[in-house]
């Protein structure tokens, strides 16, 4: 999933200031947590009482998509609405933002969100974790399901540096040491061969910004 | 500066002097809250584990147990004084679990006019009680109390059956009818619309009694029989796909605007767990404050907290138990969490310090008066700063 943090509401405030109606679009896609009809109405009454203060009268429609990074859908879903809105306020990550943007090119679309990573949630404790850079070359076969490109501070492809204190990064002594976890885990899976497994450098060509379907 | 030391009041005390030792309370004590001492075979209190539920206020054949909250007496005087306001003699006793006011009881038991009597716990009523509203010319009583699995001190429900078994019979001998007594019992469950689902599985994360599932297409499923109407799903789920049975949002909203159409400036409203803090019989605040009860703080919803502020509130107070005395599955905690995010979306948008969580535990009454009182104090002090507005 994508993870998104919603931007300080100062900034958002700003942001639709010069603009009377806004239409704030939900995504009930892939956000974490989802940003759908209810973070859109809580958002719509916060900026109300928020503008009251900034003696602003915005008024505001509310509405979810069911994935905003689809441009047939959000067109379908949000058409219909726009007659009088002078700005869409985005609850998307930065794909739905510039999707919706797209479909209403004369319309100023807005972020209210700030997007950081494509990551997991740890359901125990409620922290969202990055676990994919989207290298375009997948190597989570010889490394036990863990990625060392987006969990090893280093990326290296060959570990561990021998840096890690307490199965803890020297880089940031808050997160895991991504070799050790794979260390552990090939090793659970009596695979500890694939680490001596040497891995080249990685193909930076393979990572595609554009493919066809 | 008074050194001096006071004892805290307390909710609930076992009188030494009146008390038989028979162990009637010990025996029905849901919480282990009472304990007979070995050598020398006192009964023992011990308030930190009591919840006041008053089961054993109302099972003490030696009247040795005191409680400050609907004891026989003060339910008598608002029997009486209520008996005139509303003129009526037809009594509703609800649990407070039940519903947040009194709007349901024309359809559940088809009477318009009548004594209204809301409770935690309709377990805490007595036989006395019962026998007296009946000497009082009370000729209907109609009771709505929970499922007898679901109530939320465990007993109480229980118990309330057992009595209304039992004071019928006798009624009935005596000549008053076959069913003086009515009972009907409601337990609160959570409404899903799966058109509105977006299966993202929040509710499947936060149910503390995996009652719903996420397993196969189709949005999100219930299992009602494990609902215990907590209300934690209606508060997080993103899609406002679910709502909880007599505490849906519309009814707390015109409950909301209902409050403070009657309100006064500074509004202060109170949004206040039904277990942690057990309001008076009548003339409960000033005009200034009123008060939301809510099955359990889990069911404290951000769109009501804004609703209140948009709609000219200048303070909302949060009351949820300590959490360990939850009476459901860290309903508090969640609370407490939902109500901190909240304050720091409004700190952003310049609306600071309105909003205020507290835990209160109803054993000790003093404290949600000293956490209201500081709290108005602070509200006022913000409002006439900014000129009354």
């Amino acid at each position: 999933m994508i993870v998104t943090a919603q931007k300080p509401l100062d900034e958002v405030l700003d942001s639709i200031s010069p603009y009377g109606k806004v239409l704030i679009a939900g995504c009930d896609g892939c956000t974490q947590p989802p940003r759908g009809l209810r973070e859109a109405r809580t958002l719509s009454q916060l900026l109300e009482l928020g503008g009251r203060l900034r003696d602003r009268n915005f008024a505001f429609k509310v509405a979810t998509v069911v994935k905003q990074c689809d441009s047939f859908l959000t067109a379908s879903a949000l058409k219909p609405l726009m007659d009088d809105v002078d700005a869409v306020l985005s609850l998307a990550c930065g794909v739905g933002v510039q999707t919706v943007a797209d479909l209403f090119p004369d319309l100023p679309v807005l972020p209210a969100q700030n997007t950081h990573f494509m990551g997991a949630e740890d359901r125990e404790g409620g922290i969202l974790e990055e676990n994919c850079v989207g290298c375009g070359d997948c190597l989570l076969v010889l490394t036990g399901g863990i990625c060392p490109v987006t969990r090893c501070a280093k990326g290296l492809l060959n570990g561990a540096c021998g840096g890690a204190r307490n199965g803890k990064c020297e880089m940031n002594p808050a997160k895991d040491c991504a070799w050790e976890l794979i260390f552990q885990r090939l090793a659970k899976q009596d695979k500890l061969d694939l680490i001596k497994e040497f891995r080249p450098p990685r193909n930076y060509q393979l990572k595609a910004w554009r493919l066809t379907p | 500066m008074s050194q001096e030391v006071t004892e805290q009041r307390v909710a609930v005390k076992l009188n030494e002097e009146h008390c038989s030792r028979c162990s009637i309370c010990r025996s029905l004590c849901p919480f282990e809250a009472i304990t007979k001492d070995a050598k020398t075979k006192k009964v023992l209190l011990e308030i930190e584990k009591c919840q006041v539920c008053g089961i054993c206020y109302s099972a003490c054949p030696a009247k040795a147990i005191d409680t400050i909250y609907y004891d026989c007496a003060s339910l008598i005087n608002y029997l009486e004084k209520a008996k005139r306001k509303y003129d009526s003699d037809t009594l509703v006793i609800m649990c407070k679990g039940s519903a947040p006011d009194f709007l349901g009881v024309e359809r559940l038991f088809g009477v318009s006019k009548f004594i209204p009597l809301s409770v935690p716990c309709v377990g805490r009523i007595s036989e006395e009680l019962f026998l007296k509203a009946i000497t009082m010319g009370i000729k209907e009583i109609y009771i709505l109390a929970c499922g007898e699995d679901y109530c939320r001190f465990d007993r109480g429900s229980p118990i309330t059956g057992r009595r209304v078994l039992a004071l019928n019979q006798l009624l009935e001998q005596l000549g008053y009818g076959k069913e003086a007594i009515t009972l009907k019992r409601n337990s609160l469950k959570v409404k899903a619309d799966t058109d509105l689902c977006i299966s993202c599985g929040n509710c499947a994360f936060y149910c503390p009694y995996d009652a719903a599932k996420l397993d196969s297409p189709g949005g999100a499923k219930f299992d009602l029989d494990s609902c215990r109407g907590c209300g934690l799903c209606v508060a997080m789920c993103p899609a406002i796909a679910l709502d909880l049975e007599n505490w849906e949002r519309e009814r707390i909203s015109t409950l909301l605007s209902k409050l403070l159409s009657e309100m006064k400036p500074p509004k202060i409203l109170v949004f206040r767990c039904q277990w942690a803090v057990f309001p008076p019989l009548d003339g409960e605040f000033s005009p200034n404050i009123r008060a939301i009860d809510l099955p359990c703080a889990a069911r404290v919803d951000t769109f009501h907290l804004l609703e209140a502020f948009q709609k000219g509130v200048d303070g909302v107070l949060v009351a949820a138990c300590p959490e360990d005395d939850c009476k459901l599955e860290k309903g508090s905690w969640w609370a407490q969490h939902l109500v901190a995010k909240l304050r720091e979306s409004l700190s952003q948008i310049g609306f600071p310090d309105r909003l205020h969580f507290c835990s209160v535990a109803v054993r000790y009454p003093e404290d949600f008066d000293r956490e209201l009182r500081q709290f108005s104090q602070r509200i006022e002090a913000i409002c006439s700063k900014k000129g009354g507005k």
